[in-house]
């Protein structure tokens, strides 16, 4: 039972009072950067890691998970509130927590994204701790014809997201993956659809696509409404704390979000978007209320906020076990862990136990603390939205301009921010999904490269696509989500789908 | 004790600190080898009181040219405004066709450097060198190289290599990744022939054993690693993935001497040296017309290769 | 059709015409781009132009669909809107891009801040111009000094904080 006892070991010098303080600043800090829409966990650690080194290495340590953790939950605050994903990995919890935060259920929402992120996050550091070598394993299976299917199964399954009408979901999307060819293409070095403007070289940011879309485009959409009785947005309907149905409907996506996102933030090129992607469509699917989604289903922020947190402690697994930083915030963990003289490497877990274990203590103290904080601000937060609404707006466009000239300050940027602002107006006019475009511009250029790598190390032989038996099923499940529901619908023009929904339960 | 720490970092983070002394531009992302380098150059000015406030901004994009023009035009003659740069960047400014080269800042000196490894998954076949030229030969198209991006040093290395041994440098398959972790989760799930990066980024594999470590790029054998380098395994190739810090455009030679007055300081600070062996890199520091020279060979070289592989028409 | 639905399933085929020669003409950029690059698919035969050109095809495909869809009727007249206040939300974003390097970030998004409230009614500007910038200013100072976020300063930033 050695890693049992450094896990308790590491526990117990994580809770010395002094320590959780550490915890609490860490995730305060960490919460109110990450918070800002466009400041993902990557920047925030990055800009706070130095306070850390003022500490000594158990301080720092734990102040560090602290950062991190109040980092990624950081922006489901204001995808839920404001309808301004804080970061890619929320934009899908605003599709839901939005609707319900207009109706009232802030409250509920937050509540089950806060505590849905604490259960993933312990779960998923549970697993990291006692998995984390098997789990690794697998991972590196996938090589690019696996993530190609993956991407695949990923586009099939959150057309789910694409509202009612085929076309203009379909419209979205695509207008999101032509605007994610723009830029240098990372295999050839080619500038594509840059016309030698130097700030297109590097595409479109999704952060700053996703702010100017959600929020931007969302201010213009409710000010050209403003006089009119039907949009009016209520803080508070009923309790602000979940009630057992809430809590009936939550747990379940909790544990299927963490199942999902976890794996996925351990492969080195899964990124947590595709957890949150895929957690929403299975909850669409797995949901006796299928109806709701789209107008609030609390199912659609409990999967896809435990998805993302239980992949920000997935993506800690190839860090600790081969020393692989897959994104950039693992990449600033890495130079954040150098100063202790620590290389992150295969022989980590054998060589630094204490400063492993102690690390993953930390991370559960931090979740812990992460909950501590979160919660009883809550009915803080609701209230946020009985501020009268030229302040909240103009707060709203305030806290989103901020967070874009955080990140990079360049009028080019604001520009884009603004443009696309006008598009998603226009888009809402005209009944076009949001969703579908900012999945595209997400997933459009993994698919591209993962596609070509493949075929570039088969020499360009399509077949090796279906060869690997991973690639296969992932590839024969897409397959089947997709030609499945149109078949039913063919035969029974619905009947027999929305019969087998009801026979479900 | 931490009582007094935790003081000192609420007095810190209260007591609203002076302006920038110096803002160091990284033109990438946070997390890559320019942040890291650019926030290391932040915390030991500060520390030890070169700069009394050093801010950090990130400029991300095409291999940090589009951080490199915003600074060379915003700051003329601004001798607080450094930019953190590298031999990545001179290959992204002649694949880009990048309108601002390095010769519209002031190159100040060369801080660090990495070594390039050539590398295959324990598993493989191949067991030196020899034969992976062997196999290249045999058949280019074959042998798959994972490493970072499009036209990097990476590519560069595996193009130098190719022509080293007599095969069409445009014939290689490389397969660009964007960052070293994907490249190298590539490599240890063998899902390609060899990997190309910095021996850094390979290191603990290769002492874990799951990397074959065929050679380095350094122009002798680098203590403590076990491998012959490029030369040895008669290919003469010489090259460093060197990180360098500039200053703006038009400086008057007092505020270029300044400024290296303090790079020089920084560098030569224990704290430095210290960051460096924290951090895994080579001091490979070098300034005044030296890093001039260095920097002039350097472009030459890079764009012959570049136009071989046919990434620079 | 029933009466009643008359009025809100108006045919609009106008609209759904100026969305397909937009989606056509993207396309169209599109597959003038990508007949510029140079074919470099290497081994794998998918070089940079191939998606770009797939993409373009399915929009261009997308855009006969809308057209069609637009004669059938499934684009309807928007909901009612008022042009002048999302004038005011634009002008206050075009305001802030504008006024953000010269004039520094609290006040160019103290323009912001007031031009937006002004769309969703307070009117005077008088009066939410200086709330703006102060807030604005408030939120400089907590992330520029405290958080080390870089945000650009201005001639009030430097007043309060001088030596940038």
């Amino acid at each position: 039972m050695g890693a049992f006892d450094f896990l308790l070991q590491g526990l117990a010098t994580a809770s010395e009072p002094m320590m959780l303080l550490y915890a609490l600043i860490g995730v305060t800090l960490g919460t109110a950067v990450g918070v800002l829409p466009g400041i993902g966990p990557a920047l925030t650690v990055a800009l706070l890691l130095p306070v850390t080194y003022r500490l000594d290495p158990a301080g720092s340590l734990i102040m560090f998970a602290g950062i991190y953790y109040g980092g990624m939950y950081g922006g489901s605050t204001t995808s839920i509130l404001l309808n301004t994903p804080g970061e890619s990995a929320s934009i899908i919890t605003a599709l839901e927590g939005n609707k319900m935060a207009r109706k009232g259920r802030g409250g509920p929402a937050l509540a089950t994204a806060a505590i849905g992120s604490f259960v993933a996050g312990l779960i998923a550091t549970l697993m990291l701790a006692f998995l984390a070598p098997w789990i690794v394993k697998v991972a590196l299976v996938f090589g690019p014809r696996e993530y190609f299917a993956l991407m695949v199964l990923a586009f099939v399954t959150v057309s789910a997201a694409f509202g009612d009408s085929a076309l203009r979901g379909l419209t979205s999307l695509f207008i999101g993956l032509a605007l994610a060819c723009i830029g240098i293409d990372q295999l050839s070095g080619q500038a594509r659809l840059a016309f030698g403007v130097p700030e297109l070289l590097d595409g479109i940011e999704v952060t700053t696509m996703a702010v100017a879309m959600f929020a931007v485009g969302e201010v213009l959409y409710v000010a050209g409404k403003s006089g009119q009785e039907d949009d009016k947005v209520e803080a508070v309907k009923g309790s602000v704390w979940m009630n057992r149905q809430d809590w009936a409907r939550s747990w379940k996506p909790w544990l299927r979000g963490t199942a999902i996102g976890f794996p996925i933030g351990a492969m080195p090129a899964g990124g947590a978007e595709i957890g949150t992607f895929l957690s929403y469509a299975t909850e669409k699917k797995l949901s006796k209320h299928p109806e709701e989604f789209g107008e609030g289903a609390i199912e659609g922020v409990a999967g896809p906020e435990a998805a993302n947190n239980a992949s920000a402690a997935g993506t800690l697994v190839p860090l600790l076990t081969l020393g692989l930083p897959t994104t950039a915030t693992a990449a600033i963990m890495l130079a954040g862990f150098q100063q202790f003289g620590l290389q992150p490497g295969p022989l980590l877990f054998a060589t630094n136990p204490t400063l492993v274990w102690g690390l993953i203590a930390s991370l559960l103290i931090a979740n812990a603390m992460l909950l501590v904080l979160n919660l009883p601000l809550i009915g803080l937060w609701v209230k946020l939205l009985t501020i009268p609404r030229p302040w909240l707006y103009a707060g709203i466009l305030l806290f989103a301009t901020l967070g874009t000239i955080g990140a990079n300050p360049s009028t080019f940027e604001l520009g884009m921010l603004l443009a696309f602002g006008v598009v998603g107006y226009v888009m809402r006019l005209y009944g076009y999904p949001i969703a579908p475009l900012v999945v595209g511009l997400i997933l459009g250029p993994m698919a591209e490269q993962q596609l070509r790598r493949a075929l570039s190390i088969s020499q360009g032989d399509w077949f090796t696509l279906v060869q690997s038996p991973v690639a296969a099923v992932l590839l024969l499940i897409a397959l089947l989500a997709l030609v499945v529901p149109l078949i039913m619908r063919a035969r029974g023009k619905g009947q027999v789908l929305s019969q087998l929904a009801a026979d479900e339960d | 004790m931490k009582r007094f720490v935790l003081a000192g970092l609420f007095a810190s983070a209260m007591a609203v600190p002076a302006f920038a002394d110096y803002t160091i531009i990284a033109p990438a992302n946070p997390g890559g080898g320019w942040d890291q380098t650019a926030r290391t150059m932040q915390t030991v000015m500060q520390e030890d009181g070169i700069s009394g406030s050093v801010q950090v901004q990130n400029v991300p994009g095409a291999g940090g040219t589009i951080g490199l023009a915003q600074f060379a035009s915003q700051n003329k003659g601004n001798a607080d405004a450094l930019i953190v740069g590298g031999y990545v960047m001179v290959g992204a400014i002649l694949t880009n066709n990048s309108p601002v080269s390095l010769a519209d800042v002031t190159p100040i000196a060369r801080l660090t450097g990495e070594y390039e490894a050539i590398v295959v998954p324990a598993a493989s076949e191949i067991q030196d060198m020899q034969g992976l030229v062997a196999a290249l030969k045999e058949n280019p198209g074959a042998v798959s190289w994972a490493g970072g991006s499009a036209g990097g040093t990476d590519h560069i290395a595996v193009g130098m290599i190719a022509k080293a041994a007599g095969v069409d440098p445009t014939t290689i398959n490389y397969i660009a990744y964007s960052g070293g972790g994907e490249a190298l989760a590539a490599i240890l799930g063998n899902q390609v022939t060899a990997g190309v990066s910095s021996l850094g980024e390979f290191q603990p594999q290769i002492e874990a054993g799951t990397l074959r470590l065929l050679a380095v790029s350094s122009p002798e054998r680098l203590e403590g690693v076990d491998a012959p380098t490029l030369k040895e395994a008669g290919l003469d190739i010489d090259l460093q993935n060197w990180r360098m810090v500039a200053a703006g455009p038009d400086l008057s030679d007092e505020q270029k001497a300044k400024i290296q007055a303090d790079i020089e300081t920084m560098v030569k600070s224990e704290n430095w040296q210290k960051q460096l062996a924290d951090k895994g890199w080579m001091d490979t520091y070098l300034s005044g017309a030296e890093f001039d020279a260095q920097l002039a060979e350097d472009t030459a070289a890079t764009e012959a290769i570049l136009k071989e592989i046919g990434l620079v028409k | 059709m029933s009466t009643g639905d008359q009025q809100h399933a108006r045919r609009h085929p106008v609209a759904a015409l100026i969305i397909a020669a937009g989606l056509a003409a993207l396309a169209g950029v599109m597959l003038w781009d990508s007949a510029r690059l140079a074919d470099m698919g290497g081994y794998s035969g998918v070089g940079p132009a191939s998606v770009p050109r797939v993409v373009a095809f399915c929009i261009l495909g997308l855009s006969i669909w809308t057209v069609i869809e637009g004669f059938r009727g499934d684009f309807r007249h928007p909901e009612h809107q008022r042009v002048s206040p999302v004038l005011w939300v634009i002008g206050g974003l075009a305001a802030q891009l504008l006024l953000l390097h010269p004039a520094g970030f609290s006040i160019a998004t103290g323009f912001l801040f007031a031009m937006v409230a002004r769309a969703f009614g307070k009117r005077n500007l008088a009066m939410t111009l200086p709330i703006g910038i102060a807030l604005s200013f408030v939120v400089w100072v907590i992330f520029s000094q405290l958080l080390m976020l870089h945000l650009p300063a201005g001639p009030l930033e430097r007043l309060f904080f001088p030596g940038g």
